[in-house]
C-alpha cells in the first residue's frame, strides 16, 4: 500500500475537524429547537463520516492520479467521482430510508466540507495577518 | 383510476430523480479536466506539487458539491417526495 501524501492528510484533518465542529453546532440547533432524538445524532454520525470519508477518498485518487499522464490522470478521477457518488447515495439512501436516521440530520453534513472550504481563505488570511504582526513585534 | 394516479406520481418522482442525477456527470468530467492540467503544470515545475495538490483538492470538494445538490433532490425524490404527494392525493379526494 502506497504511503498517504502529508498534503491529503493535513487537508482530511482540517476539513475533519470542520465537519465536527459544524456537527456540534447543527446538534445544538436541533436541541434549541427542541427537535433532538437519538436519529439526529445517528443521521449526523453518518453523514458526518461519509463525507469525511468521501473528502479523503478524492485525496487519495488526486494522490494517485497525479503520478499519471493526463489522459489516464482524468480517466481515474472520473471514474473515482462516480463512484464516490454512488457510495454517498448509498449512505444517503439508507440515512433516507432507515427510521433510525433523521433525515435532515442526514442530509446536511454532506455540505459541510463546502463551508470549509468556503471559510479556508477567511482562516489563512487571519493566520497570515498574525504571522505579520508577531514578525513586527520582533 | 386512484391506483393510476398513484402511478403515475411515483413514475414522474422516479423520472426527476433520474433527470437531477444527470448533474452528478459534470463534476466527474470537470474534476478529471482539473486533474490533467494539474499533473502538466506539476509536469513542468515539480517544486510546486504540494501547493498545486492543495488547490486542487479544494477545487475538487467545491465541483462535487454541484453533484451532491443533484443527489440530495434525487433521494428527496425518491424517498420524501411521493409520500408527500400521495398524502395530498388522498386528502384531496376525501
Amino acid at each position: 500500500m502506497s504511503k498517504i501524501d502529508e498534503t491529503v492528510k493535513r487537508e482530511s484533518v482540517y476539513i475533519a475537524a470542520f465537519v465536527g465542529v459544524l456537527s456540534v453546532l447543527m446538534q445544538a440547533v436541533f436541541l434549541v429547537a427542541g427537535r433532538w432524538d437519538y436519529t439526529v445524532l445517528c443521521g449526523n454520525l453518518l453523514s458526518a463520516a461519509a463525507a469525511v470519508g468521501n473528502f479523503f477518498l478524492m485525496g487519495l485518487t488526486v494522490q494517485k492520479a497525479l503520478g499519471k499522464g493526463e489522459k489516464e490522470a482524468a480517466d481515474t478521477m472520473r471514474l473515482s467521482q462516480r463512484l464516490r457518488l454512488l457510495l454517498l447515495f448509498v449512505v444517503v439512501a439508507v440515512g433516507a430510508a432507515a427510521p433510525c436516521f433523521h433525515t435532515l440530520a442526514v442530509i446536511i453534513p454532506l455540505f459541510f466540507p463546502r463551508v470549509a472550504i468556503a471559510v479556508r481563505p477567511l482562516m489563512d488570511k487571519r493566520n497570515k495577518n498574525g504571522d505579520g504582526k508577531e514578525g513586527e513585534g520582533k | 383510476m386512484l391506483e393510476l394516479a398513484i402511478g403515475i406520481i411515483l413514475g414522474c418522482c422516479a423520472l426527476g430523480a433520474g433527470s437531477a442525477m444527470i448533474a452528478g456527470i459534470g463534476p466527474g468530467i470537470g474534476e478529471g479536466n482539473a486533474v490533467a492540467a494539474a499533473c502538466e503544470a506539476i509536469g513542468r515545475q515539480p517544486e510546486s506539487r504540494s501547493s498545486v495538490t492543495t488547490t486542487m483538492l479544494m477545487g475538487c470538494a467545491v465541483a462535487e458539491t454541484t453533484g451532491l445538490y443533484a443527489l440530495v433532490i434525487a433521494i428527496l425524490l425518491i424517498f420524501v417526495a411521493p409520500g408527500m404527494f400521495v398524502n395530498l392525493l388522498m386528502s384531496t379526494i376525501s
